[in-house]
């Protein structure tokens, strides 16, 4: 099989989007507001479950397929659709915003209900709390048929069937690179902006001396609750993305493994607290996840044959342990907030070199 | 004859206790919930399955090289990993984040010795088998029935005698209450919480040992989800008392196994409509606290409520209360209520007495105190 460029240059960075979006969000939370969220999956999970399934449902009623039951006729429903909706582009465009909303809703919602344990409780009791709430969620999905049909997995409307059937070598590949690219852009710009303002630094207070800030008249139970509930919604809307890329949705996609525990490794790698630093993280991240994907036929005779996958979490545990042993604050730490750019404060400060020719 | 029931959850029950003892140990040395505890769980199952199944012997010696392997490779965890990284001043959410780094190296350990043991052994089952035998029996009984409680009682005891009758248990007592104190006197902390974690390790591998005796199914996923009840148990019992955590465990295993089957298969849908119910009333009465945040979760409660009483209204069938759900791939699926109930427990523990049940007044709460 040849190597194709164009097709790992484009998996490669739908892959590193989707994760740098996730991994952000988990930075507002977790790096800035203090909060560790060790069940990410949960809302990632639950706003692509909720998103897949309400979609394809709203996509049959509008298209007027009607085939008996959702979950057990899935796959005629949603091939017939999926049909339908190559001449209607503009109800693609609708599902998609739909589904987006309905994630990011969900994921308000489950941060919402999470935040009300998490503000009493310790982060260490905080961490198992929402450790066994993804896990018990994770087993809801798997026995709850409405949802995403059990273990069975449901197809979900697919908004790039269109670029598909165009036939063209590597078009699809290109444009959910294009899509989860924009998507995760626009995450980094509001994540950004919201750290740099003063509500960013509100929230590094509240991390670092919750006492003092409310001492200070900042309501810290507030800040807290909110970056939950939006990083939580971020995270909902990069699980219906991923959704729509790959166009099912099923139970067994959400471990803690690869939507937990990858994007605390990004954090930690790239640096707490530090977007760049965490763009820069999962950069190295994807690199070794799709690099380990590539060398797979060469290494696995060596080890038993087994599944490239159980290399990479060996590999993953022991790059996590030498970053916290090694640098603790990752490759990029937590810097000063910087409020405006330079060029800005200069033009309201007036330059360096101006400010000393004022003084002599 | 005693309802067979009954029996599996006494057994599971002991075994809760035992692991949830354990998951104290560490907890109390080191103030870290290890995430990767379930792992060591899993290493008493796979002790216990390559005793039996490569060197054909009985499960119970596998029992006691689960207890001694767990019991290292713990020790191994404390002395590698997180004592280097306490020592550099890291923080209790940073070693929350390395137990959870050391649980995934273990699940990429797990599904390559599995591998190995699939391809040098052909051992077809290795990654997902059934109870492993052959079990003694007494009386019609197997012996696990027997062997279970047994072994809490005398684990118990051995740990009771051990921390108030000789010289080590009390400056493992003293290193826990006071680590600076003890040093001054000349304790050797570092090793008595070194021998504290292998102790963990150890209980762990031998109630995963035993597990193989008990559960239907046991694979690779075993640890995962017991984890969460050996969390709930050890909460329950105020993650700072060994004993606390051993009636913590017997509440959590017994009311796991007892309130799946009631509710699941003993009572059908009277099950669901208790839960809906429950749910429903629970939202109401929170939406009737003052906090805008209480009554908003109230309201979801109660709709999530409505909405399961709605499903059974509508003749829908509700999956999850199937006793045991088997897919196409012959896996069961834990029933939802299963990892359910103890993680309400859990969070009603935490948010009601977080403190764990012994430190609940009982005196004061029968009226015997004022």
């Amino acid at each position: 099989m040849a190597f194709d460029l164009v097709s790992f240059a484009a998996d490669f960075t739908s892959f590193y989007a989707l994760y740098l979006a996730i991994s952000l969000s988990l930075n507002l939370e977790f790096g800035y507001a203090g909060i560790p969220n060790f069940g990410k999956v949960l809302f990632i999970a639950g706003g692509a479950a909720f998103a897949g399934s309400i979609t394809g449902r709203v996509a049959a009623w509008a298209l007027g397929v009607s085939k008996g039951d959702y979950i057990t006729n899935n796959f005629a429903i949603m091939g017939q659709v999926n049909q339908l909706l190559l001449g209607d582009p503009l109800l693609t465009i609708a599902l998609v915003v739909l589904g987006l909303a309905i994630a990011g809703l969900i994921g308000g919602i489950f941060g919402y209900v999470m935040s009300y344990p998490a503000i009493h409780l310790r982060e260490d009791y905080l961490g198992l709390l929402l450790l066994g709430m993804a896990q018990f969620f994770q087993i809801v999905l798997n026995t709850y048929t409405p949802l995403v049909g059990a273990t069975q997995s449901i197809l979900t409307p697919n908004p790039f069937y269109y670029f598909a059937t165009l036939n063209v070598n590597d078009l699809v590949d290109v444009v959910y690179a294009v899509a989860m690219g924009a998507f995760a852009l626009l995450v980094w710009v509001y994540v950004e902006r919201t750290v740099r303002s003063p509500l960013g630094r509100v929230l590094r207070a509240v991390r670092d001396n919750d006492d003092a800030s409310s001492a200070l008249g900042k309501d810290t139970v507030k800040m807290r609750r909110n970056a939950l509930i939006v990083a939580s919604a971020i995270g909902g809307m990069a699980g219906a993305m991923f959704t729509f890329q790959v166009a099912f949705v099923g139970a067994s996609t959400w471990t803690r493994f690869a939507w937990t525990f990858w994007p605390f490794l990004i954090v930690i790698i790239g640096g707490v607290a530090n977007n760049k630093g965490v763009a820069l993280g999962a950069f190295f991240f994807v690199l070794i996840l799709k690099g380990l994907e590539q060398v797979q036929p060469y290494i696995a005779p060596y080890v038993f044959n087994t599944n490239v996958n159980f290399i990479q979490d060996l590999l993953f545990a022991g790059l996590l342990l030498a970053i916290l042993y090694l640098r603790p604050d990752g490759i990029l730490r937590e810097r000063s907030t910087q409020t405006l750019p330079r060029q800005e404060l200069d033009k309201i400060m007036g330059t360096e070199e101006e400010a000393s020719a004022k003084k002599s | 004859m005693v309802p067979a029931y009954l029996i599996s959850a006494e057994v599971y029950a002991a075994l809760f206790a035992l692991m949830a003892m354990g998951l104290t140990l560490t907890y109390m040395t080191t103030k870290v919930p290890n995430f990767a505890y379930g792992d060591m769980v899993l290493l008493g199952v796979y002790s216990s399955y390559a005793t039996v199944k490569i060197y054909h012997s009985d499960p119970y010696v596998g029992s006691a090289v689960g207890f001694v392997v767990a019991g290292l490779v713990s020790m191994a965890m404390y002395l590698i990993v997180l004592r280097p990284l306490a020592r550099r001043g890291a923080s209790i959410v940073s070693l929350m984040i390395a137990t959870f780094g050391v649980d995934i190296g273990f699940a990429g350990i797990f599904g390559i010795y599995t591998d190995y043991l699939t391809n040098a052994y052909v051992f077809n089952d290795a990654k997902e088998f059934y109870t492993l035998g052959p079990d003694f029996s007494i009386a019609g009984y197997p012996g696990i029935d027997f062997a279970a409680p047994v072994a809490v009682a005398a684990v118990v005891l051995i740990i009771y005698l051990l921390l108030t009758r000789t010289k080590f248990g009390v400056a493992m007592r003293a290193s826990i209450e006071n680590p600076p104190l003890a040093k001054v006197l000349g304790i050797n902390v570092d090793m008595v919480y070194t021998s504290s974690w292998f102790l963990a390790g150890g209980l762990a591998g031998f109630a995963g040992a035993f597990l193989t005796l008990d559960l239907p199914l046991l694979s690779v996923n075993t640890g995962n989800d017991l984890i969460v009840g050996i969390f709930a148990a050890s909460v329950l019992g105020g993650l700072t008392s060994i004993f606390g955590s051993a009636v913590g465990g017997l509440i959590i295993g017994g009311s796991e196994l007892l309130m799946t089957i009631w509710l699941g298969s003993g009572f059908g849908y009277g099950g669901t409509i208790f839960i809906a119910v429950i749910l429903f009333l629970s939202g109401v009465y929170s939406v009737r606290r003052k906090t805008r945040q209480s009554k908003v979760v109230g309201a979801i409660l109660a709709a999530l409520g409505l909405w399961v009483i709605a499903d059974i209204a509508a003749g829908l069938p509700v999956d999850f209360l199937a006793p045991e759900l088997v897919n196409g791939f012959g896996s069961a699926i834990i029933n939802p209520f299963q990892v359910g109930i103890p993680l309400v427990i859990m969070a009603v523990a935490l948010l009601i007495v977080p403190q764990g049940v012994f430190s609940v007044n009982f005196r004061r709460l029968l009226g015997l105190e004022k």
